[in-house]
């Protein structure tokens, strides 16, 4: 029987599923998302539409951090500049959608270009405050343009027609979002084995000895910024169509701090990591909804009490799993599928 | 460690699963559905707690002598930070899974957001924010302000300068200092207009913004254009802060405040600073001598007595007794657009004396042009005089 | 004297007596950076922290002022040690991002605990200083402002003769200079980290009372202005307490002065974002600041 990775070329190594029955649960798992939207409520799609705008959203930052090693608070700020180009581009260029987005996306690479340019000079916590400061002003620019972006009063972007119909439900706009979802997800673990990931990984793990190595680091510094706000600017846009109304609230540093949650307690460097993240952070403020409209149901005098539980379970997850699983929950994942893999060898 | 995590991953799934399917729609149909919106944790959570409060006993109370109808009220709520998404999701699920017939709003942003959603869906939606831009049925067929809106109080505050104004030689010079988001601004455009239609000039407009450190530079700004008036709309919490500094730079400027911005609170928190401010005052204070008070006075010293309360836990009764109205009036069977048609027959609404006495109509959702003045006397707010403004028509929607 | 000389000078020292307020929050900051290399990114909670626990104490508890105050500090201590042990030491050696993501977890965890234990509404303060503003030449000075900057001199002098000629203050820069060198040394590494996480939310403690009294209130908003540490700890140096001082005040007039001149003209809110592109503008030509140790920390 083989153990572990037995691979007898290159190609092999480089195959992104190896074998069957991943392409079969991928296959499987897809068709199951495409019937989804027929059972459930439009509470859920909403849930899974935020879920599969999490997971782009996340992915992008995980390459940044994660895979390159370069820290950003500003994710927030890219989000914005995503969500509001496309709110911009449909409402006063009129472009339709599919224009709109993927020109979104660019614009945002293009601030991700700007703002990476810090990166070349500082590391670490210094690169951290810059994209704080880089967050505050985008937020500035976006309340105060209000001639283009409406400002405080909100934008309202008219919903993506496809083909004459309209996509104005949480039903039908889970199948363009999670249409880019698959995508997204794909291009990352392509990434990653082409010659560019592997200069983000090695600037991550020591990046002076990189440049030793003939990997420029200007250029893939800023790529990794470009590409990391190309994956903010998609889910920028999607975001705009999702709930078709943007106001700069949207956009806080506490959502930016989510992201990093997602993928901190995802799993920073790693793909699932990113999916669990951001499935684990949408879910979890639903769950303790769940949990205080019930609880509220039997007494209701205790409502201002478990509504302030969601600051203190937030934290309390950040500081556990950085505590007891830094690697997240794709490494509880792991541990928990080598475990069934390996029985009853589990050591 | 290890060995925990297969069962404790299985675990979670599970209480998950069993979360998402306990929280599936209440079989009742005795009960009715109230979605509630309330900020406990974002920037205008100081007022939130009392609101909750106040729809959370009214509830209670309105439950305990038998409901509406014979049916119990329930309220879905959902605290969502001030934060606009997390109310549109909160929205879709009061629709959705709770099947609310009506819900009790918050915040202008979120209001203003879910427009164009409870019109489809016809669910009438009382709000906290009094926006005058959700007076208009002809746009917002659904939406109903609880209190009378912004745009009627900034005219109320023009034409108080108007009257108090006693030299002939020029006309008086105002001010209006507002909060840089949707609910600061919602009057500031009617505002301006209307100063121009009474004669009054307004020479200076000051942002709050909403991390604020000290307003002495905004008041430093609007010192060198002297007016003698200035509106005051921004949130809560920095009204007493722009009263401090402008008591600290010797300010001669006279302040009004909206209704959400002075309250029992404001005396203390402001010191002598706010000494001669005016407010505008839109639902009884805790401890006024209206009908209403001895209930709620009752009912709060039952239940929670040690707590202190503010007016905006009198608005959380309010708009729990408007819409209880409401339903009853809509008969056996109550539908969003029923309790809509409902709450257009208001005609003079006594709401226990709290506020003065409602009227939507089908062509207006202003409940009221009335309100009282206020001021600041030795640390206590005293009562100046009633006002109103004409329910023009042209001030509707704006 | 002209007009326009007395409003730029009223911006400015407002701007000082507010870069006070600035000062000490950034002064919490920095002697946790000096001595453990731990970046604080929840210094507003720290802050809030402190101005409930000590509206709690006068006014909740009704304890005389001086007691109230010791009792405030003292329980600051304890949320020292309850952070420096319970959270940072377990993460010595993480990687900074995990340290920087558990600075914000633990301030939401104290938030959601402050908003559990008083709620939300906001509750006056205690009047500690006279609301009668005294008169500098022809700018009116608040005495709370005036109090927060004398305070923050003396614990400017305070600090500064600690750090350099006390012997736990020595140790402690050892501790941040190299941690193996002074484990090698005998100094007791744990206990530097414990004394300056409590030396730090002692300090915040301060700022909380300070910023209550200058607001007249306590509640959640106070957490926001956290952020603008940063800016202050940027330009002064990340690691110096002088630095903290003279950036605050810097920060505090830079604000006010593009408040009174720029505000017209963009429309409000240039006030707020002028810090950050300031800081921006600083991480660019000199990233260690006015006082801050150079470091190599470009590439």
């Amino acid at each position: 029987m083989k153990c572990g990775g037995f691979r007898v070329s290159y190609r092999a190594d480089e195959r992104i599923f190896d074998t069957i029955l991943p392409i079969v649960g991928v296959v499987a798992l897809l068709a199951v998302l495409c019937v989804v939207p027929r059972f459930a409520t439009t509470y859920w799609l909403d849930v899974l539409n935020r879920i599969g705008i999490a997971i782009i959203g996340a992915l992008g930052l995980n390459i940044l951090i994660g895979y390159t090693g370069q820290i950003s608070i500003g994710h927030a700020a890219f989000l914005a500049v995503g969500a509001y180009s496309t709110g911009i581009l449909e409402v006063n260029v009129g472009l339709p959608f599919y224009l709109a987005i993927p020109l979104a996306a660019v614009i945002t690479s293009g601030f991700g270009l700007i703002f990476g340019i810090p990166s070349l000079r500082l590391r670490g916590l210094y690169l951290a405050i810059a994209t704080l400061a880089a967050h505050f002003i985008t937020t500035f620019v976006i309340v105060h343009w209000e001639s283009t972006t409406k400002g405080v009063l909100g934008l309202m972007v008219p919903p993506a027609t496809v083909f004459g119909l309209p996509l104005d439900s949480d039903a039908r706009v889970f199948y363009l979002i999670f249409a880019l979802v698959a995508p997204a997800i794909l291009f990352t673990k392509n990434l990653f084995r082409t010659k560019v990931g592997r200069a983000f990984i090695a600037i991550r793990d020591r990046d002076v000895a990189a440049s030793v190595m003939g990997v420029n680091l200007l250029r893939y510094k800023l790529l990794a910024f470009v590409i990391s706000s190309f994956y903010a600017g998609v889910a920028g846009g999607l975001m705009a169509h999702h709930s078709r109304i943007l106001f700069p609230d949207s956009f806080t540093l506490l959502v930016a701090i989510d992201y990093l949650a997602m993928i901190i307690i995802g799993g920073l460097g790693s793909i699932l990591g990113s999916i669990f993240g951001a499935v684990f952070m949408t879910v979890l403020p639903e769950v303790l909804k769940l949990t205080a409209t019930s609880l509220t149901g039997v007494y209701p005098q205790a409502f201002g009490l478990i509504a302030s539980t969601r600051d203190v379970v937030f934290g309390l997850a950040v500081i556990f799993f950085l505590m007891y699983e830094p690697q997240g929950l794709a490494r509880i994942w792991v541990r928990i599928r080598s475990y069934w893999q390996l029985w009853p060898y589990s050591y | 460690m290890r060995r925990v995590y297969g069962p404790l991953a299985r675990f979670v799934l599970v209480g998950l699963l069993a979360a998402s399917v306990g929280a599936a729609p209440a079989e009742a149909q005795n009960v009715i559905k109230l979605g509630n919106l309330v900020d406990l944790t974002g920037p205008t959570s100081d007022q939130g707690k009392d609101i909750a409060q106040g729809r959370t006993d009214a509830v209670q109370y309105i439950n305990e002598r038998g409901g509406v109808n014979g049916k119990k009220l329930e309220l879905v709520s959902v605290e969502y930070g001030f934060q606009p998404p997390r109310a549109v999701a909160a929205y879709k699920k009061f629709v959705e899974e709770d099947k609310v017939l009506l819900v009790l709003g918050y915040g202008t942003p979120d209001t203003e957001a879910l427009r164009p959603y409870i019109t489809k869906d016809k669910i009438p939606y009382l709000s906290g924010s009094y926006s005058g831009h959700l007076t208009d049925p002809r746009q917002t067929p659904y939406n109903f302000p609880g209190g009378i809106d912004y745009t009627s109080q900034i005219r109320i505050f023009l034409n108080y300068v108007k009257e108090t104004w006693k030299d002939a030689s020029r006309n008086p010079r105002v001010a209006f200092i507002y909060a840089d988001n949707a609910y600061g601004r919602a009057p500031i455009e009617s505002g301006r207009a209307y100063a121009k239609e009474v004669g009054v000039d307004l020479v200076d407009e000051e942002i709050i913004p909403t991390i604020l450190t000290d307003a002495t530079s905004q008041l430093l700004t609007m010192k060198k254009k002297d007016p003698d008036f200035a509106y005051i709309n921004t949130n809560t919490q920095w009204v007493p802060v722009v009263l401090k500094d402008s008591y600290k730079l010797g300010l001669k400027t006279k302040y009004v405040v909206n209704n959400y911005g002075l309250d029992e609170r404001t005396p203390s928190l402001a010191g002598p600073a706010a000494e001669g401010v005016v407010g505008i005052q839109d639902v009884a204070y805790w401890g006024d001598s209206v009908p209403g008070m001895k209930i709620l006075m009752e009912f709060h010293q039952k239940h929670h007595g040690t707590d202190t309360h503010a007016s905006p836990y009198m608005r959380g009764w309010l708009w729990v007794i408007v819409a209880a109205e409401a339903i009853k009036r809509a008969g056996n069977n109550p539908t969003g657009e029923s309790i809509k048609n409902a709450l257009e027959s208001f005609k003079e609404f006594d709401t226990w004396g709290i506020t003065p006495p409602f009227t939507y109509t089908n062509e207006d959702h202003r409940p009221t042009n009335r309100a009282r003045l206020v001021m600041i006397q030795g640390s206590k707010i005293v009562p100046m005089r009633e006002v109103s403004v004409d329910r023009s028509m042209k001030w509707i929607g704006k | 004297m002209n007009e326009q000389l007395v409003f730029m000078l009223q911006l400015i020292i407002t701007g000082i007596a507010v870069g006070g307020v600035y000062s000490l929050m950034a002064l919490g900051f920095v002697l946790i950076f000096k001595a453990s290399s731990v970046v604080n990114f929840g210094p507003g909670e720290l802050v809030l922290f402190g101005a409930y626990v000590s509206w709690a104490t006068i006014l909740q508890m009704k304890l005389p002022l001086p007691v109230a105050l010791l009792v405030t500090l003292l329980v600051a201590i304890g949320l020292g040690i309850v952070i420096e042990r319970g959270v940072l030491r377990p993460l010595i050696g993480h990687p900074i991002i995990s340290v920087i993501m558990v600075t914000f977890g633990f301030a939401s965890v104290i938030r959601g605990v402050l908003n559990m234990t008083w709620g939300s509404d906001t509750r006056p303060f205690p009047v500690l200083f006279s609301p009668e503003p005294f008169h500098l030449g022809p700018v009116p000075v608040s005495p709370v402002h005036l109090w927060s900057f004398v305070s923050v001199l003396i614990l400017l002098a305070a600090f500064s003769l600690f750090f350099r000629f006390s012997k736990t203050g020595m140790a402690m820069r050892a501790t941040a200079d190299n941690q193996q060198v002074a484990l090698s040394l005998g100094i007791s590494v744990k206990w530097i980290f414990a004394l300056s996480w409590c030396i730090a939310t002692v300090v915040s403690a301060l700022s909380g009372i300070i910023l209550g009294s200058v607001r007249g209130g306590v509640d959640f908003s106070l957490a926001d202005l956290g952020l603008k540490v940063f800016p202050v700890v940027i330009l002064g140096g990340l690691d110096s307490v002088a630095g903290a001082i003279i950036g605050g005040v810097l920060i505090g007039v830079l604000e006010n002065l593009s408040g009174g001149y720029l505000d017209p003209i963009f429309g409000g809110g240039v006030k707020e974002v002028a810090p950050f592109v300031a800081l921006v503008i600083i991480l660019m030509i000199r990233p260690y600041g006015l006082f801050g140790k150079v470091e190599i920390e470009r590439v």
